[in-house]
């Protein structure tokens, strides 16, 4: 998952998604949204052990030139560049492809636009042993800091070690370094309990983990910027080396202004033989963070010189017609690999008719339209729980004999199959209304609710994020409710980031309450799978969650809206982080 | 010193000159109807009076005129009257022609009329700016008076809370007050609109007392010296009957000037709260209807346009009536 920032980034926007609405029933047949699709490509399932720097030219790339990136409110950016905390979309997307380098990292395949996996620091996609409990990675010659420096095998396991700690830095390695890695219950990372860790060792230049339990997806992992270089000792410590971190990758920190701006300039010490993946076109990026959307949006549809270089990453609804009609394909919609769910409160709807009826009680295009997302655009319908792109994802139909969407008949008839005439069952959920988008939502999701034989009871929520209810069992609106939320984006594209976390019990995010031993068994044994069954075993287990239990109703999945000026050469979608891929754009002169 | 003759002569008053005597019938007539008089001569006041009437009787009769029209608040499915993608509305502006079942056209994203959410908009505005004028001035009328005539210690504590309250921010105290009120006592999702609602009174009322209070202490100060007061209080009426009958009558006339130039700051403070999202949400409101109609305005201008004339139109005309009131019950600063 990807929480914290990416939750206010991601979830902020997903918020009201939840607070509002969920999954459409379709524009699929709109021409223009399915080939942009196609264009973002699948979020990263395929790897190339083999992939070698540089990576390859891009057809009619130039050298030169600025590239202004605008996020608009609510996406703060970073407030700290230490990659160990990374773990935002934005940060991410920024950071780990122009910054800072990791043991592997992701490659635009630009004849299909998928996202694979490859070497970065490491030779290859790193060695396991048989069960995944041990991995080795051997580091490249020729790394540098910005400084000149070479980068050592002990500065990258220095950097792995960073990740344990949760006290000063808060960041992924929470959810896998101390998960997975031997002795990570225990150690808090080199600044608390020293530079010896069991789980991590040195030697020459292989690096070798050690793992408490197996990890077949180490290789994924490798590709977040915690699992890179820092500097050891006071060069390296937080949190000052989020100000002015050292930079591996083709570009580095300029000047950085935390949630305000951030201005990358070229690393001459990067060498582009080492990289399999990124290019160094473009001379400078300023990014630019919590800018005001409607300026945001008119600068970049102004065709001025300046929204010329520009790359709005969220574009407003209201200015969808305007913008799809100046601007042609320079408005495109990227999948974020992020769902979207209305989760009913596993213990109080009991009945699996009634969990159904609800996904077809819900006015999936009615509340995304009023809570200003744009129904089959920024919102897709869809019935898995994995998100498009996710390595083994096929598309199923959790009830039989009726594909889910709005059908207010198909609904009642679940209903009175479970015992309740029309207004008999009363579903409460709260939402946020704090804006006027969350209440409209909410009328919609009402009248929708209603129009299918539903009561509802619908409570309202402002002082802060929906998840204080959905999650604290102390608020006083958890007990009422009977439909929780949660929104969720994949860290990458393995069932293993997201299904868990959902649908395990016991977990935080599993704001339902879904509990069914055979599930979590069922869970649990994937890993020790061979791995090349294992997305198609997370496949099977959504089916047969969805088919079976019914327990969370999909109430689409995000996309961002991105819109960019005319001089940026090769604007194409990262699938594997929803975010514009940084590394192989140019600047058409 | 001495001055030049000539300035000297310049400073007396001019002698006056006697009036010629009529063998008029003299009726006597109240200050207050006198002023009436002077209103009802003056032209800007009586527009403005109509126009301010007309947007009382839209507020009072908001239902019965949305039913004329054939439009209400109820919520209708987006997906019926919006298409999609643009979430712009199937009949009516912007991308088609005028629609007589929905005059004012159909709001985007949500697909609310637009009609009955202004008509109801004008009930909400002018409810809460009405409330929030009158417990202002109530509260203000009270705290002025007995800081005034009372004097001592209980001025000085009433004076200093003024002070105290009017070193608040306002917006501030505002967007840190209005959720914790909404969350503290709406926790019933029934009440929760009619908490918020009398929330956003509570917040105007509580940061707009202050003026009203402070003048009427002035006021009340200078009036307390006055020979009619000092002769009650000689002859020994009570302090209670000093108050409302000697002192009271008096204050009508900044009272009513302070409420009428106040009543449109009230309203037009409504909308700010609803624009930023801190007002109320449990009914339309003007303000609202801004915050969302300012992101369509380049593809929908007339859906922004409708709630800002609103405003504009009764804030105007409350301000130039309250002018007007003010010119009428004082002669002094008579343009």
């Amino acid at each position: 998952m990807r929480r914290s920032k990416a939750m206010a980034a991601v979830v902020g926007v997903g918020m009201f998604a939840l607070a509002a609405c969920g999954g459409g029933g379709g524009d699929d047949d709109d021409p223009g949204v399915q080939d942009t699709f196609k264009e973002g490509g699948a979020a990263g399932s395929g790897k190339d052990p083999e992939a070698q720097g540089p990576a390859p030219e891009i057809e009619g790339a130039q050298e030169g030139g600025t590239i202004t990136m605008l996020h608009p409110d609510p996406d703060a950016g970073p407030d700290s560049l230490d990659p160990t905390s990374g773990w935002s979309v934005t940060d991410n997307g920024i950071l780990q492809n122009l910054v800072f380098r990791s043991l592997t990292t992701y490659r635009m395949d630009q004849e299909t636009g998928e996202m694979v996996l490859v070497p970065d620091l490491a030779t290859d996609l790193g060695q396991p042993n048989e069960d995944f409990t041990e991995w080795k990675f051997e580091i490249k010659d020729g790394i540098k800091w910005e400084t000149g420096d070479p980068v050592t095998a002990d500065d990258i396991a220095f950097g792995i070690k960073r990740s344990m700690d949760t006290k000063d830095l808060e960041g992924p390695g929470a959810q896998y370094s101390k998960e997975f890695f031997l002795g990570g219950d225990k150690y808090e990372g080199p600044y608390v309990s020293g530079e010896d860790f069991e789980g991590v060792q040195v030697d020459g230049n292989t690096i070798t983990i050690k793992m408490a339990k197996p990890f077949p997806e180490m290789d994924y992992w490798g590709a977040f910027m915690a699992m890179g270089p820092v500097p050891s000792g006071p060069a390296g410590s937080p949190p000052q080396y989020g100000l002015k971190p050292l930079a591996t990758g083709p570009y580095k920190v300029e000047s950085f202004r935390p949630n305000s701006e951030l201005v990358l300039v070229r690393n001459d010490q990067w060498d582009p033989a080492t990289d399999a993946a990124r290019h160094q076109y473009v001379d400078k990026w300023v990014m630019k963070f919590d800018q005001d959307p409607a300026a945001s949006d008119e600068l970049v549809m102004s065709g001025n010189e300046e929204s010329k270089t520009t790359i709005v990453t969220q574009l407003q609804g209201s200015n969808y017609q305007t913008a799809t009609q100046d601007m042609g394909d320079r408005v495109m919609v990227g999948s974020q690999a992020c769902t979207s769910f209305w989760y009913p409160k596993y213990d109080k709807i009991k009945e699996l008719e009634v969990r159904q009826a609800l996904a077809f009680a819900y006015p999936y295009e009615d509340a995304w339209s009023a809570a200003g997302e744009i129904p089959g655009v920024t919102r897709t319908m869809g019935t898995n729980i994995l998100p498009p792109g996710m390595a083994g994802r096929e598309e199923y139909q959790p009830v039989e004999g009726e594909e889910i969407g709005r059908n207010p008949e198909k609904a009642k008839e679940l209903l009175e199959a479970a015992g309740y005439g029309p207004g008999d069952y009363e579903i409460a959920w709260a939402y946020d209304a704090s804006t006027p988008e969350g209440k409209a939502a909410m009328e919609q999701i009402k009248l929708g609710l209603e129009e299918a034989g539903f009561k509802t009871k619908p409570y309202p929520y402002s002082a802060g994020s929906l998840y204080d209810v959905w999650t604290d069992p102390d608020n006083p609106i958890y007990k009422k409710i009977n439909v929780a939320g949660v929104a969720w984006c994949s860290d990458w594209p393995s069932g293993a980031t997201f299904i868990p976390a959902l649908f395990q019990s016991d977990q935080l995010y599993n704001t339902g309450g879904f509990s069914e031993a055979s599930i979590d068994e069922r869970i649990k044994a994937v890993t020790s799978m061979p791995l090349e069954d294992q997305p198609g075993e997370w496949n099977a287990i959504d089916q047969e969650i969805m088919t079976n239990y019914f327990p969370v109703v999909n109430t689409g999945y995000l996309n961002n809206l991105f819109a960019y000026g005319e001089n940026i050469g090769n604007f194409t979608n990262d699938s594997a982080q929803g975010y514009p891929n940084l590394r192989d754009m140019y600047v058409v002169q | 010193m001495t001055l030049p003759a000539t300035e000297i002569g310049s400073h007396g008053p001019a002698e006056p000159e006697l009036a010629p005597v009529e063998n008029r019938e003299v009726t006597g007539r109240s200050p207050l109807r006198i002023a009436f008089e002077r209103l009802r001569r003056d032209p800007v006041a009586v527009v403005s009076f109509l126009i301010v009437l007309v947007f009382v009787l839209i507020a009072v009769f908001a239902g019965t005129i949305a039913k004329f029209f054939g439009v209400t608040t109820d919520t209708v499915s987006a997906s019926s009257v919006l298409e999609f993608p643009s979430m712009l509305p199937k009949t009516g502006p912007p991308n088609h022609g005028f629609d007589s079942n929905h005059p004012f056209g159909i709001a985007p994203q949500s697909g609310e009329d637009n009609l009955a959410t202004w008509l109801f908009g004008a009930r909400t505005s002018l409810l809460i700016a009405a409330i929030a004028t009158f417990a202002a001035t109530f509260i203000g009328v009270v705290l002025g008076l007995i800081a005034g005539y009372a004097g001592g210690v209980w001025d000085r504590v009433i004076s200093f809370v003024t002070d105290l309250f009017l070193t608040i921010p306002f917006l501030l105290a505002a967007l840190a007050m209005a959720p914790i009120i909404a969350d503290r006592f709406g926790t019933d999702p029934d009440r929760y609109a009619e908490v918020q609602f009398y929330g956003v009174i509570f917040i105007l009322t509580a940061f707009g007392w202050m003026t009203m209070a402070r003048l009427i202490r002035g006021e009340v100060l200078s009036i307390r010296e006055r020979e009619f007061v000092q002769a009650a209080r000689v002859i020994g009426v009570p302090t209670r009957k000093i108050l409302f009958r000697e002192i009271l009558p008096n204050l009508v006339a900044p009272i009513v000037v302070a409420v009428s130039l106040g009543l449109p700051a009230y309203v037009a403070a409504e909308a700010g709260l609803s624009y930023l999202g801190i007002g109320v949400t449990g009914r339309p409101s003007w303000g609202q209807t801004i915050d969302a109609a300012t992101k369509w305005f380049n593809i929908y201008p007339l859906y922004l346009w409708q709630p800002v004339i609103g405003i504009v139109l009764l804030v105007v005309a409350l301000n130039l009536l309250g002018d007007a009131i003010r010119d009428a019950l004082d002669p002094k600063t008579r343009r």
